[in-house]
């Protein structure tokens, strides 16, 4: 809306002159109207619609909805609600802190073999990509294969020949959790550790050459040299991670479907099971706008640990 | 004991970490190797028959041999490159707009574009899918495509515009003073010499749609319209342990495109990951 009310405005500027189309071609704004158009439709749309439905008694099939407080409330006192933000945090928590620590130890250790000029650091980068794009939905299916209880369950079968009682892996509720949390971090590593990559890269060398110089070991090096060059990384990389493992869906459905019990019922898939297995359009509505105001305090945090970029570039 | 000795051993332990590392990432797919290449009998020995002692392609001639499964497949591959053909063709313009005009508030507004990333799908498919159904636009590949192309407009403007800033304007300046119109400079001299980064922002978005679930989950109920990544979620919960060597092997087929596509790419895709890194 904005942006075609600045186009005619900007257009209307300068009557007389060049043809429509050149002076149309000329502003800016014409050029973004396509994603405009889309993102208005499929975003702010639909983002608009979310709070509004949140104040009504939708269902999925129905309509003739009603404006009422009733389901903000009583979405707000489901007794389940607490048990599943507290899911939600330690899900996300694990996976941040697994993704980090690992994604930033690979990350050195790539760094520390490409200065000793040592073979296979690229094979190594390449193995842990590869996880990255393996869809959400086979990760969850590869997992079930590695922690089933059944014979072919990798995991317990090598347990067995070794003759240690198998793990219920999936089964067990408070285990269900940590093997979700691996499995994610199996898969998101490699975006943190590509971002740490980079930062390293980064770094100024002459650093180093000044603490060798000064007679640092390679711990001091790390301590007050490496992490603290990498605070802006660090930090930026918790909030993306942290966003990104809020929306996590499909790689837990398709490994513990949320079970046992509630176990693994992160926050996105109780939105979803409120919305397309109990039809509570409503109530789904409430439980995604609070998903987007934690992903926007997040998203605000990121913005601010942003360089700041020269306005012209 | 002196530096090289000291870093001898160094060396050492960098390799033992990145054979652990390695172990870590490989086990999983190794795994899923190594049950699709089974029959159910050896299925059933789990980790000692880690190597197959009698390896068969039966389960990939099952799957693919199945016009369902091909279905599937193509249904996955068609949705992910009209999703990214189509999003090019939405984020070009602005990403140009973004990389040769100079407006107030542009970064102000490409960070904007960005937050859209941050946005979980389900989130606006929630009230989406009531409007969609209303327009007939549920089953239909048409329909999923359009959200395939919404959510991945944000970074597709990004990869765009850092491919057009690597262009010299030289050449766009010629055509203008020519008498070329802006559009027709976008269309006949931008967009060709910015081919080669195109074609790297469309694979890494195929690669992203090809691994789209919620969306053609949710909207899409037709079996014969499935793409793999729903067909293979759907197949899972209809399989059972006698099963489990068909699945693997699906699950290899739906995820080896994927790695290929990587692989092809990797140097590309490492670049346009780090090109947005923060410089701490």
């Amino acid at each position: 809306m904005q942006t075609t009310q600045a186009a005619t405005m900007a257009v209307s500027r300068r009557v007389a002159g060049p043809s429509l189309g050149r002076r149309l071609e000329a502003n800016p704004f014409t050029w973004l109207v396509p994603v405009a158009v889309m993102l208005g439709i499929f975003y702010l749309y639909p983002i608009f619609d979310v709070f509004r439905l949140g104040l009504t008694n939708a269902s999925l099939v129905g309509t003739g909805e009603q404006y009422t407080l009733a389901t903000l409330r009583a979405m707000l006192e489901n007794p389940a609600l607490g048990g599943i933000l507290w899911t939600t945090f330690v899900f996300t928590f694990g996976s941040v802190v697994g993704q980090q620590l690992f994604g930033l130890a690979i990350a050195l250790i790539v760094m520390r073999g490409e200065r000793r000029k040592l073979k296979g650091m690229v094979a190594l980068r390449t193995i842990v990509l590869i996880a990255w794009v393996i869809p959400g939905i086979a990760n969850g299916l590869i997992w079930q294969m590695l922690f089933s209880e059944a014979p072919f369950g990798a995991i317990n079968s090598v347990l067995r020949l070794m003759h240690i009682s198998p793990v219920a892996w999936l089964s067990d509720p408070h285990n269900a959790m940590l093997s979700a949390v691996i499995s994610n971090v199996w898969r998101g590593t490699a975006f943190s550790m590509i971002v740490f990559y980079a930062a390293l890269k980064a770094i100024d060398p002459t650093l180093y050459e000044a603490a060798s110089v000064d007679g640092a070991s390679g711990t001091q090096k790390l301590r007050f040299i490496t992490l603290p060059q990498l605070r802006a990384a660090i930090l930026v990389n918790s909030i993306l991670v942290t966003i990104q493992t809020l929306n996590t869906f499909d790689a837990i459905i398709s490994l513990t479907g949320g079970g046992p019990g509630r176990a693994t019922e992160v926050l996105s898939l109780f939105t979803f099971n409120t919305v397309f297995r109990n039809y509570d359009l409503a109530g789904g509505s409430v439980l995604s706008v609070l998903m987007l105001v934690i992903s926007l305090v997040l998203a605000l945090g990121y913005a601010s640990f942003l360089p700041r970029r020269e306005v012209s570039e | 004991m002196t530096i090289e000795q000291r870093e001898k051993w160094g060396d050492a332990l960098t390799y033992l970490a990145a054979i652990v590392i390695a172990a870590f990432f490989l086990t999983p797919l190794a795994w899923l190797l190594s049950l699709s290449l089974r029959a159910r009998q050896e299925v059933f020995l789990g980790a000692s028959r880690f190597i197959p002692k009698r390896p068969t392609l039966d389960n990939f001639a099952q799957i693919l041999s199945d016009p369902t499964f091909l279905l599937y497949l193509w249904n996955g591959l068609k949705l992910s490159a009209l999703g990214g053909l189509g999003c090019l063709l939405v984020a070009a313009p602005a990403a140009y707009a973004f990389s040769r005009f100079w407006f107030s508030g542009k970064s102000a507004l490409m960070m904007a574009i960005l937050a859209f990333q941050m946005i979980s799908p389900l989130v606006i498919l929630v009230p989406l899918y009531r409007y969609m159904s209303a327009l007939g636009l549920i089953n239909s590949h048409f329909g999923v495509t359009m959200v395939y192309i919404a959510v991945s407009v944000p970074m597709c403007v990004w990869l765009v515009k850092g491919a057009i800033d690597n262009i010299p304007k030289s050449l766009e300046e010629a055509a203008a003073i020519d008498g070329c119109s802006r559009f027709g400079t976008f269309w006949r001299i931008t967009l060709p010499l910015a081919a080669p980064g195109l074609a790297s922002a469309f694979i890494l978005i195929l690669i992203l749609n090809w691994s789209q679930f919620l969306i053609p989950f949710l909207l899409l109920n037709k079996d014969a319209q499935l793409p793999i990544s729903v067909a293979i979620f759907n197949f899972s919960g209809t399989s059972n342990a006698s099963t489990t060597q068909v699945l693997a092997a699906a699950c290899l087929v739906a995820v080896v495109p994927a790695i290929v596509a990587f692989l092809l790419l990797q140097r590309m895709i490492v670049g346009a990951l780090t090109a947005g890194a923060v410089k701490g």
